[in-house]
């Protein structure tokens, strides 16, 4: 018997009892659509992470933290290493220094410095003060990118009086749907108490008294520093390093001027003496005060570093050379590997479903053929008589059976198909509006629409393969008196 | 219209049912010769073994003991592929009920033994509506069974069985289900068939049928007690 008509046979068979069919390929459907749907939604979101940090060089970039032996890239990222940070760990400060032999290391490209310690409460826009995620500042050397949806970025020739804002203020300020008259305002940043950098106006001590305290103070008035704002960016973009994706970012010259803390100091000596005048009246001696400048970045070291490899296959090696220097280290790749098994895991758990439902699905197509050959036993006796072998026999049900999978998975797949076209623009609406500039990311790969159909026309012909036995298995004489 | 001369020979066929704890010889040590182009009727009362006899000559059913020679192959040795190729190119069987598939036209259930022998779908039909023709239907090849009388179902059942060119016809009670002017039609219709040179081996209980046939071969309790020509 030909291929083809062992085909036609089937699908003729098939059409026989249209509604027991059509039963049995919905039972499939079922099984084909939700495998469709939870596998093609696991890859298609591990697909656009993967997209998104090789779009933005993340998979070619090593995070830095002063906690000693750190190689945990989301921890690092996430809590942006910090100068006091350390736990109970040992603690190597991000210095100058270290960023020269890290930038001196094989396959380092460059090294962007960031701090996010810096020292303010809140953004001042129209008189109103607003509470701040955050104020960043890193190497305008294209490491560490900044998401710019209006405007520009921060770049090398900024020193200070500009900023960048996440577009989550400018909605706030009634910039929702025009970023770009925001460019150009003013802003104020709120400093916090103890502020003592660059703009502070720090009170030299009354001299009167020998025991005054050395200002600031925390009750200090907070000091207001404006800036322009020269670009919007979009929110959870840039950061990097930084820890802070929802920072204000800053030059980091500017910075390095605000992580300054200036305070009066009692000259040595200035005290504990007397003043004694020509008509040997003495007075104790005035305490005499020096501003003293010190610099929390040069004393502590920076937040983080963020590394650039040449090429994405050396930033574990890279990591490890870094680490080795007493530091954190960790390249995105083993954070990108990790939540890519964590999609494998959900994928597993959702296709396992799928997969439960296809196995119901199996049993109604075990059903299905049994009962047709309790109902064509006669046909099979006929079949038998006239020249069929068993073995045609037992092909014609298994491909019968194999045609009813085969129809609910391409009917499955059509509807999951469906669905798809339905979410993406949906999807795309909410990827718009956190400015993330791509769309259509739930994408229907061929391999799942041939593994889906071969699934389900593999676990058809194997649900038909015991009722193929049984209808192979009569007895053709039994089979042609049978009512 | 035969491509093989088959002579048919059963030497000390045996065929036992075991029945619950009884042992039933369905057949008893039967010797039997039919030559090509013979037209047979065999003939008993029911339970005789007569059915059997004739499933054993088909290749459908295999004796206990005993062999059967069709062109020189014993029947009793051969397994399934050969049995089932031997029914596909020798035997044209004819049953009481017809055994028509209801959902076919008479065109697809004459085309029904020529699927198995991998005939193209052109060459099937072309076949099919020649024999149908054969048999007077030609006007009703896309009628299903339903549509058609009873003579005209087992004309239909004639057809599919001529169409493989068989060199033995088996048709059991053929007339079964018809009435005696159907009945004889039929029977014309295959002794018209043997008379081409086709062997008819018709099995019967209807004397008026059994002594058109050249020879008469009658099975009681299974065990050949007579022949007559």
């Amino acid at each position: 018997m030909k291929t083809i008509d062992y085909i036609r046979m089937a699908f003729r068979n098939i059409w026989r009892s249209k509604l027991r069919s059509a039963l049995t390929i919905f039972a499939v459907v079922i099984g084909a659509t939700s495998v469709t749907i939870m596998l093609t939604l696991v890859f298609s979101i591990k697909g656009f992470f993967t997209q998104q940090f090789e779009a933005n060089g993340t998979l070619q970039q090593v995070a830095v933290s002063p906690q000693s032996g750190v190689s945990d890239y989301n921890s690092i990222s996430n809590n942006g290493g910090g100068q006091g940070n350390c736990g109970a760990g040992t603690c190597t400060k991000l210095t100058d220094a270290l960023v020269t032999k890290i930038t001196a290391l094989p396959h380092v490209v460059g090294v962007a410095r960031a701090t996010s310690s810096l020292p303010f409460a809140a953004i001042v826009f129209s008189g109103k003060p607003y509470t701040l995620q955050g104020v960043a500042a890193y190497d305008a050397n294209g490491i560490i990118t900044n998401n710019i949806v209006a405007g520009r970025d921060i770049n090398a020739t900024d020193q200070s009086g500009v900023v960048t804002v996440p577009s989550i203020y400018a909605d706030k300020w009634g910039y929702k749907n025009n970023y770009k008259a925001l460019v150009g305002q003013q802003i104020e940043l709120e400093t916090q108490g103890f502020y003592s950098g660059v703009g502070a106006t720090i009170q030299k001590p009354n001299t009167s008294g020998p025991n005054n305290p050395p200002s600031p103070s925390n009750q200090q008035a907070p000091t207001y520093i404006k800036a322009t704002v020269v670009g919007i960016s979009s929110n959870g973009g840039g950061g990097g390093g930084g820890g802070q994706s929802n920072a204000v970012r800053v030059p980091l010259p500017w910075a390095r001027l605000m992580e300054e803390q200036q305070m009066y100091q009692q000259t040595p000596g200035s005290q504990g003496g007397q003043n004694c005048g020509s008509r040997g009246q003495c007075q104790p001696a005035q305490p005499q005060f020096t501003l003293v400048v010190t610099n929390n970045l040069a004393q502590n070291g920076y937040d983080a570093l963020t590394v650039k490899v040449d090429s994405a296959t050396n930033a574990n090696g890279v990591a490890s050379s870094i680490r080795k220097l007493g530091v954190g280290a960790a390249s995105a790749q083993s954070f990108i590997k990790s939540q890519l098994a964590i999609f494998n895991v959900i994928g597993l758990v959702l296709g396992g479903i799928g997969g439960i439902a296809l196995a119901v699905a199996a049993v109604g197509v075990v059903n299905t053929m049994v009962m047709a050959i309790l109902e064509r036993t006669r046909e099979i006796g006929v079949m038998r008589a006239v020249g069929a072998k068993r073995s045609t026999v037992s092909r014609l049900f298994t491909i019968e059976a194999s045609v009813l999978g085969f129809l609910g998975g391409v009917i499955g797949l059509l509807i999951g198909y469906v669905l798809i076209l339905i979410a993406n623009p949906i999807i795309n609406k909410q990827l718009k509006l956190n400015s993330i500039h791509t769309s259509n990311i739930i994408n229907l790969p061929i391999w799942l629409i041939l593994s889906v159909i071969g699934v389900t026309t593999l676990i058809g012909m194997l649900a038909g393969l015991y009722p193929a036995r049984r209808a192979a298995k009569l007895d053709p004489v039994e089979a042609l008196h049978y009512e | 219209m035969a491509d093989v001369e088959a002579v048919i020979q059963l030497k000390n066929v045996t065929k036992t049912y075991h029945l619950g704890g009884e042992t039933l010889n369905a057949l008893d040590n039967v010797n039997l010769t039919i030559q090509p182009g013979d037209f047979v009727a065999i003939t008993g009362p029911s339970g005789s073994g007569k059915s059997t006899l004739a499933n054993i000559i088909g290749g459908l059913d295999k004796p206990t003991s005993g062999n059967v020679i069709v062109d020189g192959s014993d029947l009793a040795e051969l397994h399934d592929a050969k049995l089932s190729a031997y029914r596909n190119k020798h035997i044209g069987f004819v049953f009481q009920s017809f055994n028509l598939q209801a959902t076919n036209t008479a065109l697809e259930n004459v085309s029904l033994p020529l699927v198995f022998q991998r005939m193209g779908s052109k060459a099937r039909k072309a076949r099919g509506v020649e024999v149908l023709q054969a048999v007077g239907l030609g006007d009703r090849i896309k009628f299903k069974p339903t549509q058609l009388s009873g003579g005209q179902r087992q004309r239909v059942a004639i057809a599919r069985a001529l169409a493989i060119k068989p060199s033995i016809i088996l048709a059991d009670e053929p007339t079964g289900n018809l009435d005696s002017a159907r009945g004889q039609e039929i029977i014309k219709l295959l002794h018209d068939l043997n008379k081409q040179g086709i062997t008819l081996i018709i099995i019967t209980h209807d004397l008026s049928i059994a002594r058109q046939a050249g020879r008469i071969v009658e099975i009681r309790d299974g065990k050949l007690v007579e022949r007559r020509a």
